[in-house]
C-alpha cells in the first residue's frame, strides 16, 4: 500500500512543473525576462500593445511542463525540417501556442497586417511627390549592406537575407522573409528571434536615428523649408493602388502577396464605398492578428533560442541594417538637395526606412528642433510610405535570388 | 573582384542561391548586394516615373474640364421668375431655397449669392461633381405662416427626434 501511494506521489512529481523547473532551470531565467518586459510595458508603457503579448507569450511558453502534451508551445518542432507530415504533427499534438504561431510560419499574419496598414495609410504625399520613392528606395540600402556584412561573417544565404530584412524597419515583412528562408534545418536562426529583434529596433526608432540625422546633416540644410504639396485628386488616389501592384507584381512577383495586400486594404479606404471593412480591417482585424502575433512570437523567445551567440549576431547585424538604412536615405535626400539647388530638406531622407509614422516624426522632431516653424510631418511622410513599398520589393528579391 | 567574374556570377544569380547551411562565396554576397539594390531601386524608379505620368494626365484632365464650367464665384442670376435649381441632384433632402433681399439693396443680394456659390462650391469639392447655378430667386412659398426656409429647416430638425 505504501509503495503505491509512493509511486503516485513519485510519478505525480515526475510530471510535475516543479520537476521540469528543476531540469531545466533557465526557463525561471526566461519567466523572470518575461515579468521585466510586463514591468516595461504595463508600468512604462513601452509599445504596451505589442510588448506586452510577446511578454505573456514568453511567460507562457517557458512555464515548465516535463510531459509534451502538457506544454504549451514546443519551441523543437520550429526546428524541423517543414514537411505535410510536420504540419500535421503540429496541428494533432502541438499547444495552443504552436497552433497559433502557424500564422506567422505560413506567411499569413504579416500580409493581414499588411491590409490593416493599407486601410490606414495616406499615399497622399507620395502620389504629390512621386520623386519620395527614390528615398524609400535609397533606405533599403541598409538591407543589401548588410546582407553583405552578414555574409563576410560566414553565415548561409537564409541566415543573411533573413538578418538583412530588418534593416527595413518593417516587422511584417521581416516575419514574411524569414518564415519562408529559414525551415530549421538549415540555420539555428528562427523566425521569432527574428521578429523580436526587429519589433525591438522599430521600437528604438526615435533612440538610434537622431544622432544619425544629426551627425549626417548641417544646421543650415536642417533649417531648409519646403513648399506645400499638392492635393491629389480622388481618382489618382483610387488608381494609385492598381498601378502600384501591377508595376511591382510585374517586375518582383515574389513580393505581390505583400504589396497587393497593402494596396488592397488602401484601395478599400480610398474608394469611400466600403466603409464596414475598412473599419474592421484597421480595428477589429488588426488588433487580433497583433495579439496573435505577438503571443505567438513572445512564445518562441525560448531559453535555446535566445541565449545564444546566434541571436547575438542577429542582435548587431540589426542595429547595424538599421543605422545604414537610415544613412543611405539621409545621403540621396542630400544629394537630392544638392541636385535641386537647396530645395530638399536631407532630414526627409531617414523616413525612407518604412517604421511608419515613427520615422516621420522623428524627421519632423528633428526638423523643428532647427527651426520652431518647420514642419516637414507630411514631406516626410512621402518617404516614410515609399519605404513600406521599397522594403516589400526588397523582401520580394531576396526571396527570387534565394532558393528556399 | 574582377568585373567579368563578377558579371558570370550575376548570370549564375539568376538560377538562385541555396538557402542552405553554407556560408556565402565572395562573389554570391556582392552580386545579391549589388543586384537587390539595383532592382529595388529600378522598380521604385518606374514607379516614381509612371505616377509623374499619371499626375501629368490627371492634371490635364482636370484642367480641361473647369473651363467647361462657369467659376461658382460669379452666377449670373436671372429674374426673379426661376426658382434655385442645381443643374444635377445635390442630395435627396432638398436644401431650402434662400430669400433674396429686395433689389434695390443689391450689396446684400450679392453677398448672398456669394454665400450661396460658396457652399456649391465646397458640395462640389466634396463630392467630386460640376454644378450650375442657373438663377438665384426669391422664394414664393408662404404657405406655412411667412417663416424663412431655414427658420423652417431649423424646427424641422428641433422635432426630428420625436
Amino acid at each position: 500500500m505504501l509503495q503505491i501511494l509512493q509511486d503516485i506521489l513519485g510519478g505525480l512529481w515526475e510530471t510535475s512543473g516543479l520537476a521540469g523547473l528543476a531540469a531545466d532551470p533557465m526557463k525561471l531565467l526566461m519567466m523572470c525576462v518575461s515579468f521585466l518586459f510586463m514591468y516595461l510595458a504595463i508600468v512604462r508603457k513601452f509599445e504596451p500593445l505589442l510588448l506586452l503579448p510577446i511578454a505573456f507569450g514568453m511567460f507562457l511558453s517557458n512555464l515548465p511542463a516535463v510531459l509534451p502534451e502538457d506544454m504549451i508551445f514546443h519551441a523543437e518542432y520550429w526546428n524541423e525540417q517543414q514537411s505535410v507530415d510536420w504540419l500535421w504533427k503540429v496541428l494533432h499534438d502541438g499547444g495552443l501556442l504552436d497552433k497559433l504561431y502557424l500564422g506567422v510560419k505560413l506567411q499569413i499574419y504579416p500580409c493581414l497586417i499588411f491590409l490593416g496598414i493599407g486601410t490606414m495609410t495616406d499615399f497622399g504625399p507620395l502620389i504629390a511627390n512621386p520623386k519620395s520613392f527614390l528615398l524609400g528606395a535609397a533606405a533599403q540600402g541598409g538591407i543589401f549592406f548588410t546582407f553583405l556584412a552578414a555574409g563576410y561573417m560566414g553565415m548561409s544565404a537564409a541566415e543573411c537575407g533573413s538578418i538583412a530584412i530588418i534593416g527595413g524597419a518593417d516587422g511584417p515583412t521581416s516575419i514574411y522573409v524569414s518564415s519562408k528562408l529559414l525551415d530549421g534545418a538549415n540555420s539555428n536562426l528562427n523566425t521569432g528571434t527574428i521578429a523580436l529583434a526587429a519589433y525591438t529596433y522599430m521600437a528604438l526608432v526615435p533612440v538610434i536615428q537622431p544622432p544619425i540625422m544629426r551627425f549626417l546633416t548641417t544646421e543650415e540644410e536642417r533649417k531648409i523649408k519646403m513648399p506645400q504639396l499638392r492635393t491629389p485628386s480622388k481618382t489618382e488616389k483610387i488608381v494609385f493602388p492598381v498601378v502600384v501592384t501591377l508595376i511591382v507584381a510585374l517586375l518582383v512577383p515574389s513580393a505581390a502577396a505583400l504589396v497587393g495586400m497593402l494596396m488592397f486594404g488602401n484601395i478599400l479606404k480610398e474608394s469611400g464605398v466600403a466603409g464596414r471593412l475598412v473599419d474592421t480591417a484597421q480595428n477589429a482585424l488588426m488588433n487580433i492578428v497583433t495579439i496573435f502575433l505577438g503571443v505567438s512570437v513572445g512564445a518562441t523567445c525560448t531559453a535555446s533560442n535566445v541565449a545564444n551567440w546566434d541571436f547575438i549576431k542577429v542582435l548587431i547585424l540589426g542595429v547595424i541594417a538599421f543605422s545604414l538604412g537610415t544613412a543611405c536615405g539621409l545621403l540621396l535626400a542630400k544629394f537630392m538637395n544638392w541636385l535641386s539647388g537647396g530645395k530638399i530638406n536631407p532630414l526627409i531622407g531617414s523616413a525612407g526606412v518604412s517604421a511608419v509614422p515613427m520615422a516621420a516624426r522623428i524627421s519632423q522632431q528633428e526638423g523643428a528642433k532647427a527651426d520652431p516653424t518647420n514642419f516637414l510631418l507630411m514631406h516626410a511622410m512621402g518617404p516614410n510610405v515609399a519605404g513600406v513599398i521599397g522594403s516589400a520589393v526588397a523582401a520580394g528579391v531576396l526571396l527570387s535570388v534565394i532558393n528556399y | 573582384m574582377h568585373p567579368l567574374l563578377l558579371a558570370n556570377h550575376l548570370i549564375m544569380l539568376a538560377g538562385g542561391i541555396d538557402g542552405d547551411k553554407r556560408p556565402l562565396s565572395g562573389s554570391e554576397k556582392w552580386g545579391v548586394t549589388l543586384v537587390g539594390l539595383g532592382v529595388v531601386i529600378a522598380a521604385l524608379a518606374i514607379l516614381v516615373v509612371v505616377i509623374m505620368l499619371f499626375g501629368k494626365i490627371f492634371d490635364q484632365i482636370n484642367k480641361s474640364q473647369r473651363p467647361k464650367s462657369p467659376p461658382p464665384a460669379k452666377p449670373k442670376p436671372k429674374p426673379a421668375s426661376t426658382p434655385a435649381k442645381p443643374s444635377a441632384p445635390v442630395k435627396a433632402k432638398p436644401a431650402p431655397t434662400v430669400p433674396v433681399p429686395d433689389s434695390s439693396n443689391s450689396e446684400n443680394e450679392e453677398e448672398v449669392i456669394a454665400v450661396i456659390s460658396a457652399v456649391v462650391a465646397m458640395m462640389s469639392e466634396q463630392d467630386g461633381k460640376t454644378y450650375r447655378i442657373k438663377s438665384v430667386a426669391k422664394s414664393r412659398n408662404t404657405s406655412l405662416s411667412n417663416r424663412s426656409a431655414w427658420a423652417m429647416d431649423g424646427r424641422r430638425q428641433n422635432v426630428k427626434p420625436f
